[in-house]
């Protein structure tokens, strides 16, 4: 299914998608307005409840709040008070509807969103955490209790119906959990069952797929006058159990995203919780035919902070798009960054300390990377250098010499030297991602533009607890950015590099094999030539040594000594020769 | 041809006897010669391990075959007749001693490959041996007797050959066979297998004092002597002049740990955590307070699993039944709302918004702890309705602010939200309260509800490390293993920085959190869950990262300059570093070596790299060959890691590291 939008995307013009954004928006904001009254509702019907609008707001989290309804409707389900859930459950229907007609362009009218609008929505798993356009939710967290609550809803539906003896339901009035709004008007005289519609709502929208509208529950507006309490019991039973089913299918966190193509346009795909960022990149790659280079990057850019950041391979998307808020503009951009991987292709420029950029030969960045990146811990290169901080809440920037270790920034306070037991810890990594800052010379009065920020991913606005950094030229902003990527994510770098380099291996199937082939010759060749080297310096040395020609002796030495090495390295591409094919 | 006789002492024959003289002539090979000896003495023993040491050259006549005209050997020549393997006093990497019979013939290096195999460690190319730093002993001091670990009984290998093969064998890949979870020849008494144990299992903290006491390194030049007492690897050690029962020590000296891995090396990585450990306790190796606090962390727990080790791993089941997940997350949720309200005693607290908080700021609230977050109330009354705030704690920071004197209880929530971090702070009344409340809250952080199994030793865990600061610092030689000194764990820098007193007299001083345990406390929190092994591992690795991590100093003088400069030699890197100020002025990698000489005549080292970059020093503070075999021992490290065969290249090694001496 996500084959058949992307298809119609493709052949979709730019307004389309546009109109798209502004259908889907619509819809999400009404849908969203639906569930506010609804809960608003809710609330003031019961004002002893937990809901808190402020609150909810405060936690930033969509499970939290999803909890919170959840025990509403636990309150409701004990007191058998009539709450009016059909009509949520309806309205959750037809949005349902709507949004499986996304596929279809032009569906809509036309409501203009604000440039750079966020352009990510999330099919609603649950009532509550639907919380509109642009804002992926978290809602799914709480899948498991969910579920739960529902298990213990079935069974005590289906006790209930067995007390009160209930008579045959027909299939009809099974399948009747209407779509339409109407349908709250026959049922809210079930009485306390009622309550129990609420959790199933959510669950069609979540299980199926966008463009596939649920046909498990097709619309039904006539229902009929039952009205006798067992059989309504009975036949909501068997709706929990229905959507038990698909939830458990459903235990699959799906987010449905907008990704900005580099030439202003954009594709809506679906992804899962599972996927890693690799993945994304993959399908988009394959989809849109723009060629393969490790480069492609997904770039989250945080318009309101002015800054953005490449997702690293190994990242999870869904995760990460979770911490956007619910009417963020921050943006997905899929994109060829050649600053993904020029640690890599050029590590002599990052790895080693602050000096010009410089040429190295490629057997020696091999090396250089295996140093780094393969001994039993990773080694962070030496950042150390005076940068202009940001200081808290001021406008001002503050010059100070920063050091940068595996256990995190430091600084050297006034007055001391650097040696690392004066150090004071300006910033440990575990909780805080690198961010490119963009024209802070304008937004902050920076020194200059080359500027990095340093942040919780959770963090959104404005804050004192993001931290940012200044440097005096962009070299120094791509070490120091480069630096902390390797200290924080260390291996894994390297080997999201050495995965996106075998991807377009295999993408440009002819050229792998013939370098490879040309590499293992040239290193079989020369492997016993060094040996034999080997055995011919050991002989003449040993009469060398006893005539004790120290001149003789010297050059023995040094020979002996660049043979040990160039033989390491060539084992080295032997080596390596194995592993790539 | 002339017969002439020739002297040789035999130490069998008692200190008191002459030397025994012994007919020869000139073209007797050194087989015959000790042939003559065995039946002058008329001695019935195993004489196998037995050569001819001449005193006057300072060598071993260890040809059989060569004649004494060809060893240069004449009448006046004094020679000993006595045994290749010696027992010596081995001080090891985790301060122990051990005594043991090693080789005091062959090279240094062989030496060590024999030890290494004795004590069951692989990769022996790393190891090696060096003198003493000598210790000021007072007298009464020297009664106290160290506990000396004997392995003399332990029989080696028939052939000494053999046994090198055996040590290169055993040396990568294969697996030497265990007895008991030992290697065979520790299972064999009580005694040995004590030994094993100590070799195995890392050694509890030292007291304070005793840290205080030792030798550290004051300064660049300080480490730099060191390293002049690293013995020449390819000499032996009676050439070098150790003599029986002498004490050496052995130590990591190249710092590329080849395949460090746990099923083999029980010993290695203990040994190599000891000798990282120690480093960091004496300052020989720099590092910030927050890296202070994490390897301090590190050694109080791996003290306390290792205490409790022989508990089998814990394995969780995955639950791969979704259905069976559910249910059971179902369960959990029942059973911990109930649970989780007894744990709400009463709280105070709660300063809740980032302002200063002053020591008034706390209120008092109902608190409720549920699922992984927290919500309170102004009542216990209204703990049923809507709290005044609840937060979910998924992904937050937690540290503590304790002071047990002081009946400082506090938890520290720093709460991720889109506008910042919240910051809040709950204050407990008690121990109890406080344990419990922190292990939930990390649990939380991390994602897990209180019904997680992990929660009951998480509480323990916080427990056990409050005690710690019941103890008074002052009864710290008095520990036992349950309680530790947490200065146990610092290096003495920060005893005065944490001085306990200070801090007990000052109660002001509490609240701004200068205190050690809870430091290291809040640093424990995210290594509380590693095993043994892999906390041992985490250790070694933040030790490695540590920028000076490796590097080995000599004080130079470079050609061309008029004044000592150092030199730090690293696994992969040569660094000129200025004396003074102790800033790096140069790097220069082995990468982009070209040459390197040593020409032995002035002892002076120079080094070309690519680019026509030529460097040449002499060395101020140790022998040239030191540096020399430092430099080429490295390059064999790095041409081990392909080596594809499991034999060490012993000749190769000696090639890089012998200069013309062993050519």
């Amino acid at each position: 299914m996500d084959q058949l939008s992307d298809d119609e995307l493709d052949h979709a013009a730019e307004e389309d998608s546009d109109k798209e954004d502004q259908d889907l928006d619509k819809m999400f904001g009404a849908w969203l307005g639906e569930l506010d009254k609804l809960t608003k509702s809710l609330d003031d019907g019961k004002p002893e409840k937990l809901r808190k609008a402020p609150l909810r707001q405060e936690t930033n989290l969509a499970n939290f709040s999803y909890r919170f309804s959840m025990y509403n409707i636990n309150e409701a389900l004990n007191q058998g008070d009539p709450v009016d859930l059909d009509a949520l459950m309806a309205d959750l229907c037809s949005i349902e509807q709507e949004l499986s007609s996304i596929g279809k362009p032009n569906s809509g009218t036309s409501r203009l969103p604000p440039p750079g609008e966020a352009k990510l929505r999330q099919r609603p798993p649950a009532g509550h955490s639907v919380s509109g356009h642009g804002r992926p939710l978290a809602s799914n967290f709480s899948l498991d209790d969910i579920t739960a609550q529902l298990e213990q809803a079935s069974l005590s539906m289906d006790e209930a119906a067995q007390q009160s003896s209930a008579g045959a339901v027909s299939d009809h009035e099974v399948r009747s959990l209407g779509r339409s709004p109407r349908s709250s008007i026959n049922s809210a005289s079930a009485g306390s069952m009622d309550s129990l519609d609420m959790e199933k709502p959510p669950r069609p929208p979540e299980v199926d797929g966008l463009q596939q509208p649920a046909p498990q529950l097709p619309s039904q507006d006539t229902i009929a006058v039952c009205l006798q309490e067992e059989q309504a019991a009975k036949l909501k039973a068997e709706k929990i159990r229905v959507a038990l089913e698909k939830i458990k299918e459903a235990q699959v966190k799906k987010l449905v995203i907008r990704v900005h193509m580099s030439d202003e346009s954009s594709k809506t795909m679906m992804v899962d919780e599972r996927q890693t960022v690799r993945q994304v990149l993959d399908s988009l790659l394959d989809k849109s035919h723009c060629g393969y280079s490790p480069d492609w990057s997904l770039v989250e850019t945080i318009t309101e902070l002015q800054m953005e950041r490449i997702f690293e391979d190994h990242e999870n998307l869904v995760e990460n798009l979770l911490n956007w808020t619910r009417d963020s503009h921050n943006k997905l951009m899929f994109t060829e960054r050649i600053e993904k991987y020029a640690l890599f292709k050029n590590p002599q420029n990052y790895l080693l300390g602050r000096k010009e950029t410089s040429e190295m030969a490629d057997r020696n960045k091999e090396a250089l990377l295996e140093e780094c990146f393969c001994g039993s811990s990773v080694s962070v290169p030496e950042m150390e250098g005076v940068l202009w901080l940001k200081e808290d809440g001021k406008k001002s920037w503050k010059k100070r010499y920063f050091l940068l270790r595996a256990s995190g920034i430091y600084y050297v306070p006034k007055g001391k030297a650097k040696a690392s037991r004066d150090l004071v810890c300006f910033l440990q990594l575990d909780h805080v991602n690198v961010y490119h800052g963009q024209d802070y010379r304008s937004k902050y009065k920076a020194p200059t533009d080359y500027c990095l920020a340093l942040k919780h991913p959770q963090i959104q606005k404005k804050s004192q607890y993001i931290k940012y950094l200044c440097c005096d030229d962009v070299r120094t902003l791509h070490q120091w950015v480069n630096g902390i990527r390797i200290a924080k994510y260390g291996k894994q770098l390297y080997m999201n590099y050495q995965e996106a380099m075998k991807r377009t291996e295999a993408a440009y199937d002819w050229s792998s094999l013939s370098s490879s082939s040309i590499k293992s010759g040239s290193s079989s060749s020369s492997l016993p030539e060094s040996h034999s080297n080997h055995s011919t310096q050991s002989d003449s040395g040993v009469s060398d040594s006893t005539c004790s020609s120290h001149a003789r002796s010297q050059s023995v030495v040094s020979s002996i000594f660049s043979e040990a090495w160039k033989r390491g390295t060539q084992m080295e591409e032997s080596s390596k020769v194995r592993v790539s094919p | 041809m002339a017969v002439w006789d020739l002297t040789v002492a035999v130490e069998e024959l008692g200190p008191e006897a002459p030397p025994l003289s012994i007919s020869v002539t000139s073209d007797l090979h050194i087989g015959g010669v000790i042939l003559k000896i065995v039946e002058k003495t008329q001695m019935k023993k195993d004489w196998s391990d037995h050569a001819l040491w001449w005193e006057q050259k300072q060598q071993w006549l260890l040809r059989p075959a060569w004649t004494l005209d060809k060893c240069g050997i004449h009448a006046d020549a004094r020679l000993t007749f006595t045994p290749q393997h010696k027992p010596l006093r081995l001080g090891l990497p985790n301060g122990m001693t051990v005594r043991l019979r090693a080789c005091f013939s062959g090279p240094t290096f062989r030496t060590v490959m024999g030890i290494c195999k004795l004590l069951s460690m692989r990769h022996p190319e790393e190891l090696s041996l060096l003198r003493p730093v000598e210790e000021k002993k007072k007298k009464k001091d020297k009664e106290a007797q160290e506990e000396v670990y004997d392995l003399t009984g332990v029989p080696l290998t028939s052939g000494a050959d053999e046994m090198y093969r055996h040590a290169a064998l055993c040396l990568s890949g294969s697996v030497p066979n265990l007895y008991n979870g030992m290697p065979a020849h520790f299972a064999d008494s009580p005694q040995t297998e004590a030994v094993y144990k100590m070799l195995s299992i890392s050694q509890p903290p030292p007291a304070p004092e005793v840290i205080a006491k030792m030798y550290r390194p004051a300064s660049v030049v300080d480490k730099a002597h060191i390293h002049s007492r690293w013995l020449d690897s390819s000499r032996s050690l009676m050439q070098q002049g150790i003599q029986e029962n002498d004490r050496l020590w052995l130590r990591f000296k190249y710092y590329t740990f080849h395949e460090l891995e746990p099923k083999y090396d029980a010993v290695r990585l203990t040994q190599l955590y000891e000798q990282a450990r120690w480093a960091i306790l004496l300052e020989d190796i720099d590092c910030t307070e927050e890296e202070m606090m994490l390897f301090g962390a590190l050694q109080y727990h791996i003290n306390k699993v290792s205490q409790s080790e022989p508990q089998a791993m814990m394995s969780c089941p995955a639950m791969d039944d979704l259905d069976s997940a559910l249910q059971s997350l179902e369960v959990k949720m029942e059973g911990e709302s109930s649970s989780m309200d007894m744990l709400l005693t009463s709280p105070s607290i709660s300063a809740s918004r980032p302002k200063r908080l002053t020591l008034k700021g706390y209120k008092q609230y109902w608190f409720v702890f549920k699922d992984a977050s927290i919500s309170y109330f102004k009542s216990k009354e209204e703990g049923f309705g809507e709290p005044i705030q609840k937060m979910d704690l998924k992904g937050c920071e937690v540290a503590g602010d304790v002071n047990v004197a002081g009946q400082k209880f506090c938890i520290k929530l720093l709460i991720p939200s889109p506008e910042g971090m919240n910051e809040v702070y709950l204050r407990c009344e008690n121990e109890q309260q406080y344990s419990r409340w922190m292990a939930a809250c990390r649990l939380a952080a991390k994602g897990k509800s209180l019904a997680d199994s992990s929660f009951s030793s998480e509480v323990k865990n916080i427990q056990a490390f409050l005690s710690m600061q019941h103890s008074n610092p002052g009864a710290a030689s008095a520990q036992n293993d349950e309680n530790i000194n947490t200065h146990s764990l610092v290096s003495p820098r920060y005893h005065k920085k944490y001085k306990p007193k200070q801090v007990d007299c000052l109660p002001w001083q509490n609240s701004l959190g200068i205190r050690l345990t809870p430091r290291i406390l809040e640093a424990y929190q995210n290594v509380a869950q590693l095993s043994l092994t892999d906390a041992i591992l985490r250790f070694l690795q933040i030790w490695q990262a540590l920028p000076d991590f490796g590097v080995s100093f000599f004080v130079v003088r470079f050609k061309g300059s008029r004044k000592d400069e150092v030199l730090g030699i690293a696994p992969n890197r040569l660094i000129r570093i200025d004396l003074g100020v102790g800033d790096v002025v140069k790097t220069w990698r082995y990468n982009n070596m070209r040459q390197w000489n040593v020409n032995w005549d002035i002892r002076q080292v120079a080094i070309e790299f690519d680019g026509n970059v030529n460097i040449a020093f002499g060395c101020v503070t140790a022998d040239c060959k030191i540096v020399h075999e430092y430099i080429g021992g490295y390059i064999f490290m790095s041409t081990r890691s392909r080596e594809q065969s499991d034999t060490l290249n012993e000749e190769l090694f000696h090639k890089l590291t012998g200069g013309h001496e062993a050519l």
